[in-house]
C-alpha cells in the first residue's frame, strides 16, 4: 500500500492572508521536501496535511482520508515542528509514556520503543531526566522520538532542525534516511537549501501558498548553481596572477590569496576551476559552495 | 469516545501540575490557610465582638428567622455556615479555573498542543481529559478545606459551648454544590480559554465567576434568602443544568485551531 498525500486545489486563509493558494501537491514514496521562503504557506500546508486545520476550499486526503475529520488517521501519521512541544515539568520517561498511550500502546511496549530510537539518537542517557534540563537540541531529539513512537506510514517534518547544531541534525536526519527506506513517506518543509542537499529526493518549491516548482534536488541544484559561488581554500597561498587566471574569479582575501571566490554558472565550472588550481601545484583544502538565501533566489529569473 | 485517552491527558495534567511547588503551593496554600484562619477569627469574633454586632443587625431588623434567640453558639453556628460556607465556596472555582486556564491556554502559550492534536486523540476525549484533570484535585482540595474548617470550628465551639456546631444539613448541601460550581467554572474556562491568547487572559476572565458566589452572604444577611436545604437544593439543579449546558457548548463550539 502506498502511503500517499493528496492535495488538490487547497485553500486556506487567515482573515485576508491566503496561507495556501489553489495548492496542488501529490505526495511520493520516500522523502518529500517542500523548499520555500519564510511566509510561503509551508507550515500551513502541513498543519492542513495532519488535520489540525480545515481547508477552506479544495481537497485533501491521507490514504484516502480527510485528516481533519478522520482522527484515526494520526495513528498511522506522525508530525514533528521545529517547537519540540514536550512537557519541560515532566520528565522525557513520562513524556514519552504519556503519548505513547494516546496511540493506545502500552507502557512497557513505549518504553522499548523509545529506548530503540533514543539509542540511536544518542539521547538514551536522557530518559530519566525532565525536559527542562535538557538542551535545545536533545529535545529535539526526544521530539523525534515521540513523532516515531506509534511506527507512522507518514512523518510530516517542519523543520526539525532548524535551530540544531550540526551533530544533533546529523543524526536526526541520519535516522530519517533509514525511515525513507523503507518506502514511508516524509514530507519535510524547509527554507534552508542545504537540507535539501543532503537527500536525494523530490523537492517542491512553494512560494505565495502555491508550489511554483516540482524537482529533484539534482535537477533544482542545476537549476540555482547558475551564477552562484564557491569558496575554495588552499593549504597555502598562490600568487594573485595565477589566482586571477582561475576559470570564474570573482575575488580573494590578499595579494597572495589561500581562499578564492569563484561565480560558476554549472557543475562543471567547479571541476575547470579544480583542474586548473592542480595543474598550478596548489594544494586544495576545501571546496564549500555558497549557499544562496531562499528568499534572494529568484526562480522565474532561473527559467522555472 | 475512549475514556483512557481523557484519563491519560487528566493524569498527565495533574503530574504537570503537582511537578512543582510553585505550582501547586499557592493553589493549595492560600485555601488551606484560610480554612484555619477564618473559623479561629469567627470564634473570636462570636466571642468578643457578637454582641454588638447582634445588636446593630437586631435594629436593622433583618435578623434570619431561624436565629431567634441569637445567643453566642447560634451567632457562631450562623456566621460558619452562612458567612464562611459560601466563602469557602469560592475555593472550588478558584481552583478549578486556575488549573484549567494553565490547563487549555497553557497548552496554546507553550505550544504543546500541535503536538497533542496531532495525535489520534478526539476533541471530545481532550476535553474530557482537561475537565477531569481539573475537577478531581479540585474536589479533594474542596473537601480538604471543608473538613479543616468544619473540625476546627467544631473544636473551638466544643471547647468554648461544650457542643459542636458542624455539620448541619445547609453545610453538607454546600460541599454538595461544590463539584457543580467546579465543573461550572472549568466549563466556563473551556469556553474562554479557545477565544484568548494565553493563560493570563484567561485566569482574570474566570475569576469573576466568584462573585456570584460572593453574593450568598450578602443574600442571606440581608435577609433575601436562607441558605437553606430547599435554597440549596434548587441551586444543585440549577447548576447541573447550568454544566450540561456549559459542557455541551464548549463541546460542540470547541475547534483545534482555537489552541494552536
Amino acid at each position: 500500500m502506498q502511503f500517499d498525500v493528496k492535495v488538490k486545489d487547497a485553500v486556506k486563509s487567515f482573515g485576508n492572508l491566503k496561507a495556501v493558494n489553489k495548492l496542488s501537491f501529490d505526495s511520493v514514496p520516500g522523502v518529500n521536501i517542500i523548499l520555500g521562503p519564510n511566509g510561503a504557506g509551508k507550515s500551513t500546508l502541513l498543519r492542513c496535511i495532519d488535520g489540525l486545520y480545515r481547508l477552506d476550499n479544495g481537497s485533501l486526503k491521507v490514504m484516502g482520508v480527510d485528516p481533519y475529520t478522520d482522527n484515526g488517521i494520526r495513528t498511522r501519521m506522525s508530525y514533528l515542528s521545529d517547537n519540540y512541544a514536550l512537557y519541560d515539568y515532566l520528565d522525557v520517561k513520562s513524556n514519552l509514556k504519556f503519548f505513547g498511550r494516546l496511540y493506545k500502546m502500552n507502557d512497557r511496549n513505549t518504553i522499548e520503543r523509545s529506548r530503540e530510537i533514543l539509542k540511536k539518537l544518542n539521547a538514551l542517557e536522557y530518559f530519566d531526566k525532565k525536559v527542562y534540563e535538557l538542551s535545545r537540541g536533545t529535545k529535539q531529539k526526544i521530539a523525534l522520538c515521540r513523532a516515531l513512537l506509534n511506527k507512522p506510514d507518514i512523518l510530516l517534518l517542519d523543520e526539525p532542525t532548524a535551530f540544531l547544531d550540526a551533530n544533533s541534525s546529523e543524526s536526526i536526519r541520519k535516522l530519517l534516511q533509514e525511515f525513507s527506506e523503507e518506502k514511508k513517506t516524509i514530507i519535510w518543509v524547509t527554507q534552508k537549501l542545504d537540507e535539501v542537499t543532503r537527500f536525494n529526493c523530490r523537492v517542491a518549491v512553494i512560494n505565495k501558498g502555491n508550489i511554483i516548482k516540482d524537482s529533484t534536488t539534482s535537477g533544482l541544484y542545476s537549476t540555482i548553481l547558475r551564477n552562484s559561488f564557491v569558496n575554495i581554500r588552499l593549504a597555502s597561498p598562490i600568487k594573485h596572477e595565477i589566482a586571477k587566471r582561475i576559470p570564474g574569479f570573482y575575488s580573494s582575501n590578499s595579494r597572495e590569496p589561500n581562499a578564492i571566490k569563484i561565480k560558476i554558472r554549472k557543475y562543471s565550472d567547479i571541476n575547470k576551476a579544480l583542474d586548473y588550481l592542480i595543474d598550478k601545484k596548489a594544494f586544495v583544502v576545501s571546496v564549500d559552495y555558497i549557499e544562496p538565501l531562499i528568499e534572494t533566489l529568484s526562480w522565474r529569473n532561473n527559467g522555472v | 469516545m475512549e475514556f483512557e485517552k481523557s484519563y491519560a491527558i487528566a493524569v498527565k495534567d495533574m503530574k504537570e501540575v503537582f511537578s512543582s511547588i510553585s505550582i501547586y503551593g499557592p493553589m493549595i496554600g492560600v485555601p488551606i490557610f484560610f480554612s484555619i484562619l477564618l473559623p479561629i477569627l469567627t470564634f473570636y469574633v462570636t466571642i468578643y465582638a457578637a454582641p454588638a454586632i447582634v445588636a446593630r443587625i437586631t435594629q436593622l431588623n433583618i435578623i434570619p428567622s431561624g436565629l431567634s434567640g441569637f445567643g453566642n453558639i447560634s451567632f457562631m453556628t450562623y456566621f460558619s455556615v452562612s458567612i464562611m460556607g459560601p466563602i469557602f465556596l469560592t475555593m472550588p472555582i478558584l481552583t478549578a479555573t486556575v488549573i484549567a486556564a494553565d490547563s487549555f491556554a497553557g497548552e496554546k502559550e507553550r505550544k504543546t498542543s500541535e503536538a497533542l492534536l496531532a495525535t489520534p486523540v478526539r476533541i471530545s476525549e481532550l476535553l474530557y481529559g482537561k475537565i477531569l484533570a481539573s475537577f478531581i484535585p479540585t474536589i479533594f482540595l474542596t473537601l480538604g478545606v471543608f473538613a479543616i474548617y468544619g473540625g476546627i470550628t467544631d473544636a473551638l465551639s466544643l471547647n468554648a459551648f461544650g457542643s459542636i456546631i458542624l455539620p448541619t444539613i445547609p453545610w453538607l448541601m454546600m460541599i454538595a454544590v461544590s463539584p457543580f460550581l467546579a465543573i461550572a467554572g472549568i466549563g466556563v474556562v473551556v469556553l474562554i480559554s479557545s477565544h484568548v491568547r494565553g493563560i493570563k487572559e484567561s485566569q482574570q476572565i474566570s475569576t469573576l465567576l466568584i462573585l456570584p458566589v460572593l453574593v450568598m452572604p450578602f443574600i442571606s444577611v440581608l435577609g433575601i434568602a436562607a441558605l437553606s436545604f430547599a435554597f440549596l437544593l434548587h441551586l444543585i439543579i440549577f447548576l447541573a443544568i447550568i454544566d450540561v449546558v456549559i459542557i455541551y457548548v464548549g463541546v460542540k463550539s470547541f475547534r483545534k485551531e482555537s489552541i494552536l
